[in-house]
């Protein structure tokens, strides 16, 4: 074969990757489309029990509003934001991903797979790259087919929603599921073991949704800024239809870097797993 | 040029010796067996010169560039066919998908053909494979790009012997193409019709290295034989008569003799095989078996037994120039 025929290196090694997640992004996608329209159908319930819902709210700590994100669960907005976006899509799905990233290149280096990939000519900077890429279909699937559950969802319980607010809801989180994505893969490359890559990845995220959400009333919320979850807020998008896309461009950057950072370091890496 | 040479190439693993003060050159079209038990620092020698591992003292040249600095080491890697002694492939892919991603970071001339060489089941997934098929997955992708120098590390772990002749023939054609080998193996027969010259590596340091022929003159047959009656066919039979022979016949070294009738005996034999034929000949065989000393009884007859020794060797050795090793 002509060597010019061949793709870059980060390509073939994100197709590789990608492939290999398929089944696991259906069944992914299968499992939380399933999830959205239970939730929607006990929307209708809820919302006729005669409850007055938004005193209901009112009555939270404000710590555990800020926690769920919750402005109000009266609507089907709001009640879509807070039980199924602010669970499943910021917490569910975002943990999910720092977990997939981190077992991605220790696990390589582990099972000596990346020995077979780098005897051939790729630098490990297409290595980091094309791993981190090789993520990227699950977050376009997952937030491309999951919208148009929801729409038919709500539409299919008798309510109307803002399809604009329903993509936009997917559209920021993009930028948030690659971030938490490259939150594993940098873990990936710190730690040489996948199980301990993976576990810290998971943490990491979760310690600084944790973080973000408890500093957010107090004095400290600036330091709220190094979490993933202060730059995606569903309620804001599906009630208020308060779109950060400055929020979405600092994840992406944020990405960015962290992958830079994993590139940086693996380029000086022994592979001892 | 040198295909591969090492000089002085160190690895530790924290305070843990991987190889120590390794120098050796394999030259152009060489086929060079890497020799020593598991644990003795093989895999760690390779690893390093194939850039996953950095040295902690000395230095290697693969095909003239240097494995440390990854823009120069890349174009050698396209030239290189790499078999790592234990392929972690992924379980959940097939032989193809695998191949495929090869192919699309290294190239390919001859895959198809290897494929069907080896009678390669593709389209499963690897985790279906046997470990045999597994390494012909791996062997498949380290021969596919007719790379110049083939780096093999226990190539013929897990394969059966109409497999092994196989492998052999596939070296053998490659280096009559042009192609330079360095494999490993613990075990010498494996790799003896293969080799051209050995290297013998024993606790990360590199004990010798020699032309196959003469380690093998050297290293002796086992030889193991049930005599019957135990005394020559004159009848006469007097206890110690078989070691009384043996000791007769040269070359006889770890002699061993049971009891009973007919008795087991064993030694390894580094004379003349008339002597030995003849030997034989005098006595009623009730069983016979020769065949390559093992590597193992090789190092103790050679090297020494105790790491102690080979420690105050090299106690020594200055780290600025590579000191000599071997007797």
């Amino acid at each position: 074969m002509n060597p010019d025929d061949r793709p870059p290196a980060w390509l073939a090694i994100a197709r590789y990757e990608a492939a290999g997640r398929r089944r696991g992004t259906a069944v992914l996608t299968g499992l939380l489309s399933a999830f959205v329209v239970v939730f929607l159908a006990f929307f209708p319930a809820f919302a006729d029990s005669g409850i007055d819902m938004d005193a209901y709210v009112e009555a939270f700590p404000p710590a555990f509003r800020e926690l769920f994100g919750i402005i109000t669960i009266a609507t089907v907005e709001g009640f879509l934001a807070v039980e199924f976006y602010q669970f499943a899509w910021v917490i569910l799905v975002g943990l999910y991903l720092a977990y997939l990233g981190g077992e991605t290149v220790a696990a390589d280096v582990e099972s000596r797979r990346m020995d077979l990939t780098l005897a051939g000519p790729v630098r490990r900077r297409s290595v980091v790259v094309g791993t981190f890429l090789g993520l990227v279909p699950l977050v376009l699937v997952l937030n491309a087919v999951l919208p148009v559950v929801a729409y038919l969802g709500v539409l299919g319980i008798g309510e109307t929603i803002a399809a604009e607010r329903l993509i936009a809801v997917h559209a920021l989180a993009v930028p948030y599921h690659l971030a938490c994505a490259a939150i594993g893969v940098l873990a990936s490359v710190l730690f040489g073991r996948a199980g301990i890559a993976q576990r810290v990845a998971l943490g990491t995220v979760f310690a600084l949704y944790m973080f973000e959400s408890l500093t957010a009333l107090t004095d400290y919320d600036w330091l709220g800024a190094i979490s993933p979850t202060a730059y995606y807020d569903p309620s804001a998008i599906l009630v208020n239809a308060e779109y950060d896309w400055v929020g979405g461009g600092i994840l992406l950057v944020g990405s960015a870097a962290l992958v830079a950072l994993a590139v940086v370091r693996f380029e000086r890496a022994d592979l001892t797993g | 040029m040198a295909a591969l040479q090492l000089d002085g190439l160190t690895r530790y693993y924290g305070d843990v010796r991987g190889i120590e003060n390794v120098s050796l050159t394999v030259e152009e079209g060489e086929v060079f067996g890497f020799l020593g038990p598991n644990g003795a620092g093989k895999t760690t020698t390779i690893r390093t010169c194939m850039g996953f591992l950095s040295p902690t003292d000395g230095s290697a040249r693969v095909l003239g560039r240097d494995p440390t600095d990854e823009a120069e080491f890349l174009e050698a890697r396209r030239r290189i066919g790499y078999l790592p002694s234990d392929p972690g492939l992924d379980p959940d892919r097939t032989g193809a998908a695998y191949l495929d991603l090869q192919t699309d970071l290294k190239g390919e001339t001859r895959r198809r053909e290897l494929v069907e060489r080896f009678g390669l089941p593709e389209d499963r997934r690897i985790g279906d494979l046997s470990r045999g098929n597994r390494q012909k997955v791996a062997l498949v992708s380290a021969f596919m790009h007719e790379p110049d120098l083939l780096v093999l590390d226990e190539p013929t772990a897990g394969l059966d012997p109409l497999l092994q002749e196989e492998f052999n023939a596939l070296v053998e054609e490659a280096v009559a193409d042009g192609a330079t080998a360095f494999l490993s193996s613990h075990v010498l027969s494996e790799v003896q019709t293969l080799c051209d010259r050995v290297g013998i590596v024993r606790n990360g340091r590199l004990a010798t290295v020699e032309r196959v022929d003469d380690l093998l003159e050297r290293a002796g047959k086992r030889v193991r034989v049930a005599v019957s009656g135990a005394g020559p066919r004159a009848g006469e039979r007097t206890e110690g008569r078989v070691e009384d022979s043996l000791e007769r016949l040269t070359g006889t070294h770890d002699v061993r003799v049971g009891d009973g009738d007919p008795t087991p005996v064993s030694f390894t034999y580094t004379g003349a095989y008339d002597d030995l034929v003849a030997w034989l000949a005098e006595r009623p065989i009730a069983n016979l078996d020769v065949r390559d000393a093992p590597l193992e009884d090789v190092f103790l007859r050679f090297y020494g037994e105790t790491d102690d020794e080979a420690d105050d060797e090299s106690a020594g050795a200055g780290s600025g120039e590579p000191a000599g090793v071997g007797p």
